[in-house]
C-alpha cells in the first residue's frame, strides 16, 4: 500500500487551500503524487482516487490527458527532445538519434539501471535555442548531437555523486 | 526597433526581483490604477487598442466589458502561460525576466474587474520557472502588493501558480478552464463564453502573459501614448519570437506594423550562411505560411498579415532558407497537431492524425499525387467543424503548404 | 412557441428545445452518435451539422436551441458533405467488421453509411490505429477498435450512476473508452452502456451471438422485475425471448434498465413449466384434465366447502385484469371475504427505493395494482394469516396464485417455502402457478398460466401508473393467460363472463373499480396513465 509522506500530505493539504472547490486541486495533486512514487500506475491513481474521494478510472483518465503525468515509468533522467519546427530545422532528429545510440534503448524504454529514458516532445518555449531538450526541472538549449554524449555523460556523474 | 514597453529592462540584473523592477517605476501603475475607478480603467485599456497577444488578438478592454456586474459569483481572472505555440517563446521571456510586469498586470487586471483570486496557469514544462515566480508572488505579498488589502486599499487579491501537465490544447481558453477545473483539458462549447461561465461557472477572463505584462506600461503612460505607437487598427508593440534559419533568434519588441522583411534583416540579421529566404511563418505553427515573394511589402499587423493571407496569431515567427523541404516542414505541422488534438470533436480527432500519416507516407516516398488532393479534401472537413479552433490550426498549414508547395509535394509523389 | 424554418417548413419547436429535439418532434432525424436524449449534451461527434442562415459555420442542432424565425436546412448538399465528411473520419480507423459484429443491423455507422453513400475508407488497413478488441467488462464486451469515442457511456455512468466507471483514456486519435486497468463492470445498471453505444463498440455479454437482430421481433412491454414498472421492449423469436431493451418513457424509466429487468427473462427459462391442468383423483394421484373439467371441479369443490372457509392468496405478479377477476369470481361469485396477495410486506416496500436511479424494493411489478383493487386484506393479514387461518381450520380451502420472482434479492422472504406450507395445511388448495416445483403434489388441483412475457395486461407501477405489459411468446400445451381461468370460473360457476380480451377486462374494471376510473385503454399504452389514490 501506497502512502503520501508526511511531507507530501502538509502539501496536499496546502494544495487544496488554493482552490475553491476540491476538483481543481486534481491535477497538482496527480502531480505531487507522481513526484511521490514516480509515475501514475493504477495503485497511484486508486490512492489519489481514495485520497480525494473521486473514482480512481476518473484520475486515471484525467492523468492520461497530460503528457507530463506518466502513463508508464521513466528514467530517473528522462531526457525529452522537442521535435518541432525549430527544433527540427536546427537538428532535432539527429539528436534523438544519438540519445537513442548512445543509451541503447528505444524512446520511451527505460535503461537497465533505471538512470535514463528518452522520447520526443513537441514544442519547449525554446525555438531561439533550439534544439531544446527538457530533463525533469531541466532545460538545455542549443543542444547537438555532440552535446547530447555530454550531457549524458554529466548526468551519470550527478546520480553518481548523489 | 521603436519603444520598448514590455523589454526595455530585459537584462538588466536583478530586474526579476521586487527591488528591481521598482527600482525602474515597478508597481506605480498599480497605485495609480487603484485611485481609479474599476470602469474608467477598462475604457482606458478599451482606448490603448490592446488587443489579446496569445493569438486571437480579441480587443482586452473589451473582453473585460463582457464580464457581468453584481452577477452574485465571483469573477476570476487567469493568466494564460500555457505559452505552447510551436514558434513561440515570449511569454517565457517575460516570465523569467520581468515576472513582476505580470504581476502588477494581473493586479490592474482584477481590479478593473472587481476579481479577488486568480491564477497563472503555466504550462508545467516551465518547472524551472516554477520557484522564481512562486518568490516573485511572495514578494508582492509580503510588500503588500498582494493579500488582503492590495496597497492598503479595500481590494484583496490573491494570485496562485497552476501548473498544466503537457497539453497544447490546455492554451484555448475553454480547455485551460476546464484543465484548471481538475479536468482532461476538452475545450467546451460556446456559448456560454468564459465571461459570462467560465471557471466553477463563475464570469471569468483569460488574459495571455504578454497582455496583461502591458498594462503597467498603459497605465503609467497613459491609453493614448500606447495607441500613438502602431497602426489606426493595430496598436501599441508586439513581441515577436523569430527563430529558424536567422543570425539572431530571440524575442523582439516591435512597433505593429513594422515590416516584415526589414524585421528579417535588421533585428534577425538576415539569413545565415548566404542562403535565400525560402518561405516564413509569421504567427506560429498554425497560421498560413508565407512564400518569399509573398513577404514584398508585408507589415507586421494584425489587418496588414491578414490581407496577405495569414495571420499575426502568437508572433512566432519562424524563418525558412532555401534548403528546406516544405512537405517535410509540414510533416512536423502536422505531427504536432495530431499529438495535441484533444480527441474530443471527430473531425479533428480522426482527420489530425490521418493527414499526419498521408504525409508521412508522402516524404517517405510512397506518395500518390492524389494524396495531395486528399489532404485538401481532410482539410476542407475538418475546417469549421470543431468546438475548437485546433482543427483549422492544422487545416491553415495543410492547405497553405499544399497549394503554395505543391511542385515540391508531387516531386516526392511516386505516382 | 418558437417558429421556425426547418427544410422549408414552417414548424413549432417548445420553448427552449435544440434543433435535433425540434427536428426529431417533426419526423425529420438529423444524424447524431454523441446525442441522447436522457443524457448531458456534449457536442462532440459533429454528425449533426446543420445549416442556419445567418450563422457563417454549420452548427451542430443537438447545441443549438430554436430561436424564432430561425432558418434551418439538415439536408442540403453542403450539410450532406459535411456529415459524409464526418462519417468518413470514423470510419478511417474502423475495423469495418460488420461480418462478425453483433451491433450489424442496428449500428448506425452502417446505417449512416447507407444513407449518405460512402464508398470505402480511403486509408490503408496499416496505417490504421489499433486498438483493443473484445475486452470483457464482464457485463460487456468493449471492442475499442469500433469505437465513435461519442462519450455516451461514460457520461451514463458520470451522470445516471454517478459512478464513472468507464473513461477516455489518452488522447487525439489514440482516445480509447475503458475501465482502470479493464476491470470489469460492478454495477447494476451496465447493460444500458451496451443499448446505448450507438456502434459495436459495447456489446451485450448476454446477447452476444445469439441472434441477428434483423430476424427478431419486437414488443413493446414493461418490465415485471419490480413495481418501477420500466417500459421496455421484448425482442424475441419463434417464442423465444432474446433481450429486454429498454423503451424510453420520462415519467419512468427514462431510458433505462437496471441489470436485473433487463435480464430477467431468464428466470424464466429454468424450471420445468407446467402445461396442462392436474386434478387429483380420487385416490390422490394427479391426473391430467380439461380445462372444462378442471375449471368444473374447482367450481363445485369450493361451493361444497363454503364462502366462510375459502381464502384467497393472489400474487403482486399477476396483472391487474387477472386480479379483477380473481376478487370477482372469489369474493363476488363465491361470497368469500379472506382475499389477500402479500408474502413479504410487498404494500409497505412497494414505494420504497432502492436506489436513486430505478429501482425499488418492492420485487413485483402490480403490487399498487393489487392495493387498488383492495386486495390487502387485514382480516387474512398476508401469507402468514393465511397459513394461520389453514393451520386453525377457519379456511379449509385456498386458491393461491404463485408467479416465481423475476428479481430476487437477499433478505427476500421465501415466500415459495410459506406457499408450500400453506397448501399443506389446507384441505382443498388450488394452485396457479407457470413453473413446477414439488411442493405441488401437495396441491389438490394444479393449474399452468401464462408467465411474464406470455400474456396481454396491465400492471400499476409504484406511482400509481398503469401500463401495458403485452404477449411476446406464446405459452406452450395448455398454458391459458391468468385472467382467462378466472373468466372460465366465472363462467361454470354461472357469473356472468362476458370478457373476450383482458381489454375487455380492464373497460369493465375502469367502470366498476373507483381507482381506475376514467381510464382508457389507449392512455395505458405509453406513458400510462395514473390510477387515482
Amino acid at each position: 500500500m501506497i502512502q503520501f509522506s508526511e511531507e507530501a500530505m502538509r502539501e496536499y493539504q496546502e494544495i487544496l487551500r488554493h482552490y475553491p472547490e476540491k476538483r481543481a486541486a486534481v491535477i497538482p495533486v496527480l502531480t505531487l503524487a507522481q513526484r511521490e512514487f514516480g509515475w501514475i500506475s493504477q495503485e497511484v491513481a486508486e490512492y489519489v482516487g481514495n485520497l480525494m474521494d473521486y473514482p480512481a478510472s476518473d484520475m486515471k483518465s484525467v492523468s492520461s490527458f497530460y503528457v507530463l503525468l506518466r502513463q508508464k515509468p521513466v528514467g530517473k533522467y528522462h531526457l525529452e527532445i522537442c521535435r518541432n519546427i525549430s527544433c527540427w530545422l536546427k537538428g532535432a532528429t539527429a539528436c534523438m538519434a544519438e540519445a537513442k545510440r548512445v543509451l541503447g534503448v528505444e524512446a520511451q524504454e527505460v535503461t537497465p539501471d533505471g538512470l535514463f529514458s528518452w522520447d520526443f516532445t513537441e514544442c519547449l518555449a525554446s525555438c531561439g535555442t533550439a534544439v531544446a531538450m527538457q530533463v525533469g526541472d531541466r532545460y538545455i538549449e542549443n543542444l547537438t548531437p555532440e552535446k547530447m554524449g555530454e550531457v549524458i555523460e554529466q548526468l551519470r556523474r550527478e546520480a553518481a555523486d548523489q | 526597433m521603436g519603444i520598448q514597453t514590455l523589454l526595455e529592462h530585459i537584462n538588466t540584473p536583478g530586474y526579476e526581483t521586487l527591488e528591481g523592477y521598482r527600482k525602474y517605476g515597478g508597481y506605480t501603475a498599480l497605485e495609480k490604477a487603484l485611485q481609479m475607478e474599476p470602469t474608467a480603467l477598462i475604457d482606458e485599456v478599451k482606448a490603448s487598442g490592446l488587443r489579446g497577444r496569445g493569438g486571437a488578438g480579441f480587443p482586452t478592454g473589451m473582453k473585460w466589458s463582457f464580464v457581468p456586474r453584481n452577477s452574485g459569483k465571483p469573477t476570476y481572472l487567469l493568466c494564460n502561460a500555457d505559452e505552447s505555440e510551436p514558434g513561440t517563446f515570449k511569454d517565457r521571456l517575460l516570465l523569467e525576466r520581468n515576472p513582476h510586469a505580470l504581476i502588477e498586470g494581473m493586479a490592474i487586471a482584477a481590479y478593473a474587474l472587481d476579481c479577488h483570486l486568480s491564477y497563472i496557469y503555466m504550462r508545467g514544462e516551465f518547472g524551472f520557472l516554477v520557484e522564481p515566480i512562486n518568490r516573485a508572488l511572495a514578494e508582492a505579498r509580503a510588500a503588500g502588493l498582494l493579500g488582503p488589502s492590495v496597497m492598503g486599499k479595500d481590494f484583496a487579491l490573491d494570485i496562485y501558480l497552476h501548473l498544466g501537465q503537457g497539453a497544447y490544447i490546455c492554451g484555448e481558453e475553454t480547455s485551460l478552464i476546464e484543465s484548471l477545473e481538475g479536468y482532461r483539458g476538452y475545450p467546451r462549447i460556446k456559448p456560454p463564453f468564459p465571461a459570462v461561465s467560465g471557471f466553477l461557472a463563475s464570469p471569468t477572463v483569460v488574459n495571455n502573459v504578454e497582455t496583461l505584462a502591458a498594462l503597467p506600461w498603459i497605465i503609467n503612460n497613459g491609453a493614448a501614448a500606447y495607441a500613438a505607437v502602431g497602426t489606426e487598427k493595430s496598436k501599441g508593440t508586439k513581441l515577436f519570437s523569430a527563430s529558424g534559419h536567422i543570425n539572431k533568434p530571440g524575442v523582439y519588441e516591435v512597433d505593429l506594423g513594422y515590416p516584415l522583411l526589414d524585421f528579417i534583416n535588421n533585428e534577425c540579421g538576415g539569413i545565415p550562411n548566404g542562403r535565400k529566404l525560402k518561405a516564413v511563418i509569421p504567427g506560429g505553427s498554425s497560421v498560413p505560411v508565407l512564400k518569399a515573394e509573398e513577404c514584398e511589402g508585408v507589415l507586421l499587423d494584425y489587418e496588414s498579415l491578414a490581407k496577405a493571407g495569414t495571420m499575426l496569431g502568437s508572433g512566432g515567427f519562424i524563418v525558412f532558407d532555401d534548403t528546406v523541404s516544405m512537405p517535410e516542414v509540414l510533416t512536423v505541422i502536422a505531427d504536432f497537431y495530431a499529438h495535441e488534438s484533444c480527441g474530443q470533436c471527430t473531425p479533428c480527432r480522426e482527420g489530425t492524425g490521418w493527414a499526419a500519416k498521408i504525409l508521412h507516407n508522402l516524404v517517405g516516398g510512397k506518395g500518390r499525387k492524389s494524396d495531395l488532393d486528399l489532404l485538401l479534401k481532410i482539410a476542407d472537413n475538418m475546417e469549421g467543424k470543431t468546438i475548437c479552433p485546433l482543427a483549422d490550426a492544422d487545416v491553415m498549414p495543410i492547405r497553405s503548404f499544399v497549394t503554395k508547395y505543391r511542385d515540391e509535394f508531387e516531386a516526392l509523389c511516386v505516382s | 412557441m418558437p417558429k421556425f424554418i426547418l427544410n422549408d417548413q414552417e414548424v413549432e419547436a417548445q420553448p427552449g428545445q435544440t434543433i435535433i429535439q425540434a427536428a426529431q418532434d417533426h419526423g425529420v432525424e438529423i444524424p447524431h452518435y454523441c446525442y441522447h436524449a436522457d443524457l448531458p449534451i456534449d457536442g462532440n461527434c459533429r454528425m449533426c451539422l446543420v445549416e442556419v442562415e445567418k450563422m457563417p459555420k454549420l452548427t451542430p442542432a443537438c447545441t443549438t436551441v430554436v430561436s424564432e424565425g430561425m432558418v434551418v436546412r439538415s439536408a442540403n448538399e453542403r450539410v450532406k458533405t459535411a456529415v459524409r465528411g464526418v462519417l468518413e473520419f470514423l470510419l478511417i480507423n474502423h475495423p469495418v467488421d460488420c461480418p462478425v459484429c453483433d451491433q450489424a443491423g442496428e449500428c448506425r455507422l452502417q446505417d449512416y453509411y447507407m444513407v449518405y453513400g460512402l464508398h470505402t475508407s480511403e486509408i490503408p488497413q496499416s496505417l490504421k490505429v489499433r486498438k483493443s478488441k473484445a475486452v470483457d467488462l464482464g457485463p460487456v464486451m468493449l471492442d475499442q477498435e469500433r469505437c465513435v469515442e461519442c462519450s455516451r457511456c461514460i457520461r451514463f455512468f458520470e451522470n445516471v450512476t454517478k459512478t464513472g466507471e468507464l473513461q477516455f483514456f489518452g488522447r487525439g486519435d489514440h482516445v480509447r473508452i475503458g475501465t482502470i486497468g479493464n476491470q470489469p463492470l460492478d454495477n447494476p445498471y451496465s447493460g444500458n452502456v451496451a443499448e446505448i453505444c450507438p456502434v459495436g463498440a459495447l456489446t451485450d455479454h448476454d446477447f452476444r451471438f445469439k441472434a441477428r437482430v434483423w430476424f427478431l421481433h419486437s414488443t413493446d412491454s414493461v418490465c415485471g422485475g419490480c413495481s418501477t414498472g420500466c417500459n421496455m421492449r421484448i425482442d424475441h423469436r419463434d417464442g423465444t425471448v432474446f433481450r429486454l431493451q429498454a423503451r424510453r418513457n420520462v415519467e419512468v424509466n427514462r431510458s433505462w434498465l437496471c441489470d436485473e429487468g433487463r435480464y430477467s427473462f431468464h428466470e424464466l427459462e429454468k424450471g420445468e413449466r407446467l402445461l396442462y391442468p392436474l386434478v387429483k383423483n380420487g385416490n390422490g394421484a394427479p391426473a391430467q384434465a380439461t380445462w372444462d373439467a378442471a375449471a368444473r371441479s374447482v367450481d363445485v369443490r369450493l361451493k361444497e366447502i363454503g364462502a366462510n372457509a375459502i381464502l384467497g392468496l393472489a400474487s403482486p405478479s399477476a396483472t391487474n385484469e387477472a386480479l379483477f377477476l380473481f376478487k370477482q369470481y372469489l369474493g363476488e361469485q363465491l361470497g368469500a371475504t379472506l382475499l389477500d396477495f402479500r408474502t413479504d410486506s410487498e404494500d409497505r416496500r412497494v414505494t420504497e427505493e432502492e436506489d436513486d436511479v430505478l429501482r425499488h424494493r418492492d420485487k413485483h411489478p402490480n403490487t399498487m395494482g393489487a392495493l387498488k383493487l383492495n386486495l390487502a386484506s387485514a382480516e387474512l393479514g398476508g401469507i402468514d394469516g393465511a397459513i394461520r387461518a389453514a393451520r386453525e381450520g377457519r379456511a379449509r380451502a385456498g386458491v393461491i396464485i404463485y408467479f416465481k420472482p423475476l428479481v430476487r434479492r437477499e433478505g427476500d422472504v421465501d415466500a415459495e417455502a410459506k406457499i408450500a406450507e400453506l397448501v399443506r395445511s389446507l384441505e382443498y388448495s388450488v394452485v396457479l402457478a407457470s413453473h413446477h416445483a414439488d411442493w405441488q403434489q401437495q396441491a389438490s388441483v394444479v393449474l399452468p398460466v401464462a408467465a411474464w412475457s406470455e400474456e396481454d395486461g396491465s400492471y400499476t407501477n409504484y406511482q400509481g401508473r398503469v401500463q401495458l405489459a403485452a404477449k411476446a411468446t406464446e405459452p406452450g400445451g395448455d398454458i391459458l393467460p391468468l385472467w382467462e381461468v378466472f373468466a372460465m370460473l366465472l363462467h361454470v360457476s354461472g357469473a356472468e363472463s362476458r370478457w373476450m380480451t383482458p381489454d375487455d377486462v380492464f373497460a369493465t374494471m375502469a367502470e366498476r373499480v373507483e381507482a381506475f376510473q376514467g381510464i382508457q385503454l389507449e392512455q395505458r399504452r405509453w406513458p400510462g396513465a395514473l390510477a387515482t389514490a
